[in-house]
């Protein structure tokens, strides 16, 4: 009988030598063969930028595509792909992924590009997805959407140094080959901060506030930049009414996680409780908690919409309780996916000498913004598409929110998206003693900063 | 019913053509042994089996039962000796379930309550009630669906006497209104008492047919238990020795909780055997469990030689020198998925010759011991790895034979050791236990075999609800004697249950 | 019953060969089935079956590359097999594979943050130690169940889904509030890198974990087949009243059955902390051990709950998960139509382990009828 014991560690002993073999045996060939066939070539084109900047009018004439197209393939080296890693969130997610896939396949049409796509369905799947786009060559970019990516990206990025990858809201300064897409969510913030302002004093509110997630540094340019904008906001209301206002109170709570919506919920009742009409979330999943309360809230008192509202984060959140959610800061995923891959033909194309690094996206490049009307109907139809959203509920959805921001006047969307604008160019806008431009020299802001901050926009 | 034979899949053949009249407003006594066929020829008339030969005439009129509800539906149903009911359901719940409802059956139920006497608390969930209601609500279960032939299958098993006299009451009452009754037992009071003719049955055959006005006990206990001895074992004499085993006033629960043992007392001296006979169900089973730890001791003692093993381990037992044939080698002696080398120390397996280092089994040792087994005991086997599930049965409990023995024990304890074999096993094993005996071992059989017990034994035990009715030799026992014994119809036994 | 006096046949093939090959013909019978239907399906929406057959086998189990992905996903699934196997044998259906795993990798993380703090544990003491935390943590999550099963009666898969979710959210909190990744919070700490399991191949995710998992599988073979212990778990699981009869006690049977289940299960889940490039931590939501507890029930059932079966049958569907990717990106067959064929093909391979197991029950069930009807 222990012939049979014997027998089986035996085969599996082969087998797993036998894999470990074969592949040592590969890549020893592979060693002697790699070629610097995929460094950038020194082709210079005459043609002008493929791309129009802004995002928000991301459209290109066809004459504009073809030129690129043409321009924009040479010189690949067969790199011809546009590869897309999607975290475990997926397609469908009516944020981060989708809006990545709206990107990819935007640069993909304009660039003539072919868009692969590869989704995670575990952690562990990362590393492996990476590692395999990386070795196939094909890939002009290989694109990681989320940051829960970073640790996989800066190993494959040592491992395959002729590779481009892009990783969206990850932070990897220091690789030659990998371009960081971040955010300017301070940006956004002081947007929606100064709607917040102005909304809340329409409706006579004391307070407003914001929810967060876990206490990390990357939360405090949203916690700054949102008190800025509501301190401008009310500089503004002051200015059109021409009436002298309280200043509102501002509550902020660290609820600790950012999937836990109960604690979310919790956090906003309170707040709720002692005056805030308007609440920031600023805490992922978490916010899902915050929106319940708002919308539980505005019930008690009879109304079906608004106030109080919530703001939403990251994605256009507003259809996610219609009625309840006032705005969102959006980040363009899909803004940064185009841009990414729009850096790395240039960077074949010798348009660029370096590729990696940090690509900051702010107002001024379309990266954040506050929502408008016509997002929600882009996202409506992708969440039609994703099946998350009934094809029936979509003019519903669409109704109510025009109809809830039909009930604050248009002055105030006005001066907000002008705000926005403004931003874009002019950052020595100031509310408090602090210009907006301050706020952005601190970034990345410590503990002490927005402690100082804080206190300075008598937030508390 | 006319001619029918029963062939189970496995070739137990259980009827050998029987032919039976059944008349409205009578109550049939059906009387036999185990293993008679009464069992197995209400399952026919009920639907629940299909006769492999003959039929049934229903009111002139040839008819094939597809299902016990078929059988339902044509007014036969049959109440089992082990319940179907819903636990979680009450009593009113499981009389109606499957019942379209038409009119106002709460009104119905209560009415058939008051009509024939039987009365249960419909509300509460039947988990909780007696064992006496749960069977109330099956028949009245029967009895709403408009069943003409109520079959009952030893019905007065788990009743006290009681909710005997109630059920025999309303059967009474029942019969008086037209209805057919069939009365399965294998108690001769009883089916004295309620039966107005009586069919008793042995080996698959009807051996006898007559009124009550007829039947008379003794005539009965000799039908019943019939003698007819196909085999003869050679018996050397033995002089028995000192006591290996004694009981002394055991009592034990059965499953249900009631006494299944009432304060038994006997002892098995070395060379000799000592043979309990009975109907099933009297309590042998549980006795025999209680003294191989498998089931506590209420009361009473069990002593091994000098030492009080009174619910001792079965592990402990057996290395003291105590082997058990259990009653099922299939389910309880065996494991029919193990190989012939892992079932060969069963209940040995912890014993140091077969271990090693560690909690390491010295297979070595193991096979050579299940080789010898099969050498001495003539195992036909495919190969000591293969399941125990593809040898024959006589090989099956020869093999757990000389498992046992090979435990070198001082006393066995044998429980139905052949049943289901074929005739050169049975002969096999019996010849082995005498031999045992007449080594010097002490042995205890039980068997619902009268044959087996009375050839072998040399001192006999009846047992009776419990108790032992006869201690003697198996000389002194008529059949007469014996069928009265087992039948509960001895002097002294009367009226104490 | 009739004496079947067949001749003792002595010259054949030794039994476990025997069965071997046909459970193995009996697993390839269903492969080409699965494999037949997903075909069908893929080619009526529109795919190129061939050429994602072709990715799916050909770069996990030829690509050196894809093999040491596929190996490194049959770590984990073949303990948790081993788990469900184990219960199996006991006469258990124990799915807690999953929440155990879960507290397994707890413990080595756990471990993790004090190697952080605690110099000494930043080495492979530091692996030994989380190993055998983990294991700890996940034993005493299976002991619950144990302890429930033995002497409430509580039926084990009751307990065991209710403590997979408890162990799910205890790991959540954890990660959340108490051991997380101060850099990083969507993750928890990771283990040091000195308290790392060894990569076999380098710059691939096939690490030491696969050993482990391998030699404590043979264990158990081991420890079911020559050992008393195993002898009597296996002897209670195929007939409890045989057992009792023979003096062995089923509850401890069954006792020992979940603690060498939970001895499995985390050893599965440290494994993947230890083990599992790049984050070596338990990343949100549990991300990177979701459902690896219940793909243990797969593959024990495709490996017919025999630990050789399981090894082989860890490695196929490893493959399946593994091959995953290769479907997508050299077929373009998007992720959700590369779930419903690779679905099909584990339905389609559990078939025959599951009909079985069906079967035994029933029989079983029908035996003890028997009994309790004489």
């Amino acid at each position: 009988m222990s012939k049979t014991g014997l027998i089986v560690a035996s085969i599996i002993i082969i087998l797993v030598i036998a894999g470990v073999a074969y592949y040592y045996a590969s890549k020893g060939g592979k060693a002697t063969t790699t070629t610097p066939a995929t460094s950038p070539t020194q082709t210079v084109t005459k043609s002008p930028p493929a791309t129009t900047t802004q995002a928000q009018t991301m459209t290109t004439s066809p004459a504009k595509t073809q030129q690129a197209t043409q321009t924009a393939t040479a010189g690949l080296g067969g790199r011809n792909e546009i590869c897309v890693v999607y975290d475990i969130g997926g397609r469908g997610d009516l944020s981060f992924n989708d809006m990545a896939y709206l990107g990819a396949s935007r640069a993909a049409k304009d660039f003539g590009l072919k868009l692969k796509e590869v989704q995670s369905t575990s952690e562990a799947d990362y590393l492996p997805n990476l590692r395999t786009l990386a070795k196939s060559k094909k890939c002009a970019i290989i694109v990681a959407v989320g940051f829960l990516m970073t640790d996989a990206v800066k190993k494959v990025a040592d491992e395959y140094p002729d590779q481009l990858f892009a990783i969206i809201d990850g932070y990897i300064p220091d690789k030659p080959n990998v371009l960081s897409v971040l955010f300017k969510e301070h940006e956004g913030s002081a947007v929606v901060g100064a709607l917040a302002g102005m909304v809340a004093h329409y409706y006579g509110c004391k307070a407003v506030g914001v929810v967060l997630g876990m206490e990390i540094p990357v939360l405090y340019k949203f916690e700054a930049g949102y008190y800025w904008g509501i301190r401008y906001g009310e500089k503004l209301y002051e200015q059109h009414t021409g009436k002298k206002v309280e200043p509102l109170r501002i509550f902020y709570t660290y609820t600790g996680a950012f999937n836990d919506p109960a604690r979310g919920k919790t956090a906003t009742e309170a707040q709720l409780a002692n005056g805030a009409c308007i609440v920031y979330n600023v805490a992922g999943a978490t916010g899902l908690g915050i929106f319940e309360a708002v919308e539980e809230a505005a019930k008690k008192q009879g109304r079906d919409m608004g106030p109080p509202f919530a703001i939403g984060v990251d994605s256009d959140q507003d259809w996610i309780k219609p009625g309840f959610i006032l705005a969102s800061m959006m980040k363009r995923v899909d803004v940064g996916v185009y841009k990414a891959t729009q850096r790395a033909l240039e960077y074949y194309q010798g348009k660029v000498t370096k590729f990696g690094g940090i690509m900051e996206l702010g107002l001024a490049e379309g990266g954040v913004g506050m929502s408008r009307l016509e997002d929600l109907e882009t996202f409506l139809e992708l969440g039609v598409q994703a099946g998350t959203i009934k094809p029936e509920q979509k003019k519903e959805i669409y109704e109510k929110v025009k109809k809830m921001r039909e009930q604050i006047p248009q002055w105030i969307w006005d001066e907000a998206y002008k705000l926005q604008d403004t931003l874009k160019k002019n950052k020595d806008l100031e509310a408090y003693g602090v210009k907006f431009s301050d706020i952005e020299k601190m970034v990345p802001l410590d503990t002490k900063e927005i402690q100082a901050l804080r206190q300075k926009f008598k937030v508390g | 019913m006319r001619d029918i034979v029963k062939i189970y899949p496995d070739g137990t053949i259980a009827l050998r053509g029987v032919s039976l009249d059944i008349y409205p407003g009578e109550v049939l006594g059906l009387l036999g042994e185990n293993g008679a066929g009464k069992t197995t020829l209400m399952k026919i008339l009920s639907g629940f089996l299909r006769p492999t030969r003959g039929y049934i005439v229903l009111r002139g009129r040839r008819v094939v039962f597809r299902s016990a509800a078929d059988a339902l539906s044509h007014g036969i149903g049959m109440v089992h000796q082990h319940l179907a009911l819903v636990p979680v359901f009450t009593g009113f719940e499981n009389i109606v379930l499957g019942l379209r409802a038409k009119g106002d059956l709460r009104k119905l139920v209560e009415e058939l309550m008051e009509e024939t006497g039987l009365r249960v608390r419909l509300d509460v969930p039947v988990e909780q009630l007696s064992f006496g209601e749960r069977q109330r609500i099956e028949i009245l279960r029967m009895l709403l669906r408009r069943v003409d032939v109520l079959i009952l299958d030893e019905p007065t098993t788990n009743l006290t006497p009681l909710e005997t006299r109630v059920l025999f009451n309303a059967l009474r009452k029942l019969r008086d209104s037209g209805k057919s009754i069939i009365f399965i037992t294998h108690k001769l009071r009883e089916v004295m008492e309620i039966a107005d003719r009586i069919v008793v049955m042995r080996r698959g055959k009807v051996v006898g047919e007559l009124p009550r006005e007829k039947a008379e006990p003794r005539l009965l206990a000799r039908l019943m238990v019939g003698r007819e001895v196909f085999l003869r074992i050679e018996k050397p004499p033995s002089t028995p020795g000192k006591p290996v085993l004694k009981v002394i006033d055991l009592w034990v629960r059965s499953d249900i909780g009631g006494w299944a043992v009432r304060g038994v007392s006997f002892e098995v001296r070395a060379g000799e055997i000592f043979g309990i006979a009975g109907v099933e169900g009297n309590g042998q089973a549980e006795l025999v469990q209680a003294i191989t730890g498998l089931r506590r001791a209420e009361k009473g003692k069990v002593i091994f030689g000098d030492k009080d093993i009174t619910n001792m381990s079965p592990s402990e037992l057996y290395r003291l020198g105590i082997a058990h044939i259990p009653e099922d080698r299939q389910t309880m002696g065996l494991v029919l998925d193990m190989s012939v080398s892992e079932n060969s120390i069963l209940g040995m397996h912890r014993w140091r010759k077969f271990l090693g280092a560690l909690g390491s089994l010295r297979w070595r040792e193991i096979n050579r011991h299940a080789e010898r087994i099969i050498k001495e005991y003539d195992v036909v086997a495919p190969s000591i790895r293969s399941p125990v599930r593809y040898l024959s049965g006589g090989n099956q409990q020869k093999l757990l034979a000389g498992r046992e023995l090979s435990k070198n024990p001082r006393l066995i304890v044998a429980a139905q050791p052949t049943r289901g074999l074929d005739v050169a096993a049975t002969e096999y094993i019996r010849k082995l236990l005498v031999d045992l005996r007449t080594k010097g071992h002490a042995v205890l059989l039980v068997s619902a075999d009268t044959d087996e017990v009375l050839q072998l034994s040399d001192r006999v035990a009846v047992m009776y609800n419990g108790r032992f009715t006869a201690i003697t030799r198996p000389e002194e026992l008529t059949e007469e004697k014996l069928g009265l014994l087992m039948g509960g119809m001895e002097a002294g036994t009367l009226g104490r249950d | 019953m009739g004496e079947t006096n067949e001749p003792r046949r002595t010259e054949r093939l030794p039994e476990w060969l025997v069965e071997g090959l046909l459970r193995l013909g009996e697993s390839a019978i269903a492969l080409i089935v699965g494999l037949a239907i997903g075909a069908i399906i893929m080619y009526v929406t529109g795919y190129d079956a061939w050429l994602a057959y072709k990715s799916l086998f050909g770069n996990s189990f030829l690509d050196s590359y894809g093999f040491t992905i596929t190996l490194s996903y049959a770590a984990p699934i073949m303990l948790t097999g081993i788990t469900f196997a184990v219960g199996v044998r006991a006469g258990l259906f124990n799915i807690g594979a999953e929440g155990q795993l879960y507290m397994g990798a707890l413990g080595a993380v756990i471990v993790g943050w004090l190697a952080w703090r605690i110099g000494i544990l930043d080495s492979v003491l530091g692996v030994l130690v989380a190993y055998t935390f983990g294991v700890l943590l996940a034993i005493t999550w299976a002991y619950i169940a144990a302890i429930l099963k033995v002497k409430r009666g509580v039926h084990e898969v009751v307990s065991t889904i209710m403590l997979n979710w408890i162990a799910f959210w205890i790991v959540e909190y954890f990660r959340v509030y108490l051991i997380y990744n101060p850099s990083d919070p969507s993750k928890t700490i990771s283990m040091p890198p000195h308290a790392r399991l060894p990569l076999l191949v380098p710059d691939t995710e096939l690490s030491a974990a696969l050993i482990v998992a391998i030699a404590f599988t043979l264990y158990t073979y081991y420890l079911l087949w020559y050992t008393v212990t195993g002898y009597e778990l296996r002897a209670s699981g195929l007939n409890p009243l045989a057992a009792r009869y023979a003096g062995i006690k089923p509850e401890k049977a069954m006792i020992t059955s979940f603690i060498v289940g939970g001895i499995a299960s985390g050893l599965a889940g440290a494994g993947e902390v230890l083990g599992r490039p790049p984050h070596y931590a338990i990343t949100t939501g549990l991300s990177n051990l979701y459902g690896l507890g219940f793909d243990g029930i797969t593959v024990a059932l495709i490996g017919a709950n025999h630990p050789v079966g399981i090894i082989f049958s860890a490695i196929l569907v490893g493959a399946l998960k593994a091959g995953s990717r290769y479907m997508q990106i050299a077929a373009g067959v998007p992720l959700e139509m590369v779930r419903v064929v690779e679905g099909i093909i584990i339905v389609a391979l559990a078939v025959p382990g599951t009909l079985r197991m069906v079967r035994e029950y029933l029989r079983r069930r029908r035996e003890l009828a028997e009994l309790e009807k004489r």
